[in-house]
């Protein structure tokens, strides 16, 4: 296999493999226009749907709720995350707390924030809220924890006050983890809010979903999850964006998961 | 000290004026016991496990094999990986429709999406593990003139190994919250339809069962697999 093959060709073969089975499943017949809509109908869809303005709402209430939560996550998780790993105190009571409850689906709370913030937009937002906060905590907490100590001495030894190292050593030192929070939380972002408003809602792209699926119109839940999938790949794009103008330091060469 | 503050908001809780579907504390944990009598408890949470750990076990298998072997075959990488990264920010559950409509309503679609959301943490560690393995250690082990295949079990698959076993936690982690999500969309059992049928019929106690469940379970696996980590990795210095 020449190189130039290799490098051009391949990245390519997969997706339009699957795409050309796709087609050829939707055109056989053999199974029903339900099951694979021909990609002509998804992609007319597709265009529908940013030719309709109320569907461009939904996604606007989609991608409000899921930022929404993620910044306020963002705030709050890098002050909890950072207070942890530069005191002693605040991590013995708070480290058992995220530690243990790290793995257990937050999801399970949804319906009690139903009971308690409504069913509209602020319980989804803050269940995003909840599921964001703990990525940007542990991450923080464990790049703050590990400031190396050479610096922070160097730092001290020349004068600097507590704000100052903080401001110049500690933070600096701790971006690329925060990043990598914010990495792993977007996604989580989008996965709650879809769901979410899969399981209730009466808008947002997850209602869409499940509205036009009981529609029977699969074509357009395809074409919704081609633009949800879109968005979640534009938001993480926009992360790794950001992290590289801030950190211009330090070179993006491993992905955190 | 953390857990006297612990301690100190169970109290808070327990005594504090709180709307009806709140719960006190003390509450929850006797209408949890009397559920654990109960056969309907552990039928949910059997049928919560059969969705959620095969689904686990199939796609980190697949995401570990596959991520592997791009790890290591060039043509498979390039052929495969731009795939992988390019959906991965994609929240896998809106196929659950879809995978709905081919795979029907029952247990089948349910497996398939928790595996499909479990495979692609295993398969980035597993391929960034691969890529990880320090040049010189390979070098070594061709100047002593071990085979491929020996190099990839001897060098490539030990240095690889914590950060497929690091992604097992979070895809565990995964798992449950996508069993959780696709059972509150749509099931007829399991811990996520029990929540769901608790809350709309006012069911604030069966609620918080669940919700317990639910927790133990999650928390419990994360012990097995931190455990199973530390005893396979018993050779390496830094906790994984």
């Amino acid at each position: 296999v020449s190189e130039r093959f290799s490098r051009f060709v391949l990245p390519f073969a997969l997706v339009a493999a699957a795409l050309a089975a796709w087609e050829a499943a939707a055109r056989s017949g053999l199974w029903s226009k339900l099951l694979f809509p021909s990609l002509v109908n998804i992609s007319r869809e597709f265009v529908l749907f940013f030719s309709r303005p109320e569907s461009l709402l939904e996604a606007w209430v989609s991608l409000t709720r899921a930022l929404g939560g993620f910044a306020l996550a963002a705030v709050v998780g890098v002050l909890i995350g950072m207070l942890m790993g530069r005191s002693k105190r605040v991590a013995e009571v708070l480290d058992p707390f995220f530690s243990g409850t790290y793995a257990v689906p937050k999801l399970a709370l949804f319906p009690i924030f139903i009971f308690l913030f409504g069913i509209g937009s602020l319980s989804k937002v803050a269940l995003v809220f909840l599921e964001c906060l703990y990525p940007i905590v542990v991450m923080t907490y464990s790049g703050a924890r590990n400031v190396n100590k050479v610096l922070l001495w160097s730092a001290q030894n020349m004068g600097a006050s507590r704000a100052a190292t903080l401001r110049r050593v500690v933070v600096p030192a701790t971006a690329p983890f925060i990043f990598a929070g914010f990495r792993i939380a977007v996604p989580v972002a989008m996965i709650v809010v879809v769901i979410t408003e899969m399981v209730s809602s009466a808008d947002g792209l997850g209602y869409l979903v499940i509205y036009s699926l009981s529609s029977l119109r699969t074509d357009r839940m395809l074409a919704v999850v081609v633009v949800i999938a879109i968005l979640g790949y534009l938001l993480d794009k926009a992360v790794v964006l950001a992290r590289d103008r801030l950190i211009y330091w330090e070179k993006l060469d491993t992905y955190y998961v | 000290v953390g857990l006297a503050v612990l301690l100190v908001v169970l109290v808070v809780w327990q005594f504090a004026p709180l709307p009806d579907f709140i719960l006190p504390p003390l509450q929850i944990l006797k209408d949890f016991f009397q559920a654990l009598g109960t056969a309907e408890l552990y039928e949910h949470v059997w049928a919560s496990l059969k969705r959620s750990l095969p689904g686990w076990v199939i796609g980190s298998a697949l995401g570990a094999t596959l991520g592997l072997a791009a790890g290591v075959a060039r043509w498979f990488d390039r052929m495969f990986s731009p795939a992988v990264f390019l959906t991965y920010p994609v929240p896998k559950i809106v196929m659950l429709p879809i995978f709905m409509i081919w795979f029907g309503i029952g247990d089948l679609s349910k497996v398939l999406i928790i595996a499909l959301a479990c495979f692609y943490p295993v398969f980035i560690n597993a391929y960034y593990g691969v890529r990880q393995t320090r040049t010189i250690l390979v070098w070594s082990a061709l100047n002593m003139g071990a085979s491929r295949a020996e190099i990839f079990r001897r060098v490539v698959l030990p240095s690889a190994a914590p950060m497929i076993l690091a992604s097992l936690r979070v895809s565990l982690a995964l798992s449950f919250i996508v069993m959780f999500a696709a059972e509150m969309i749509n099931a007829r059992s399991g811990l996520g339809h029990l929540t769901r049928m608790a809350e709309n019929s006012l069911r604030f106690d069966l609620m918080y069962v669940a919700l317990l469940a639910i927790a133990i379970l999650g928390y419990a696996g994360d012990r097995l697999v931190r455990y199973a980590n530390r005893r396979l990795l018993a050779w390496q210095e830094q906790p994984a």
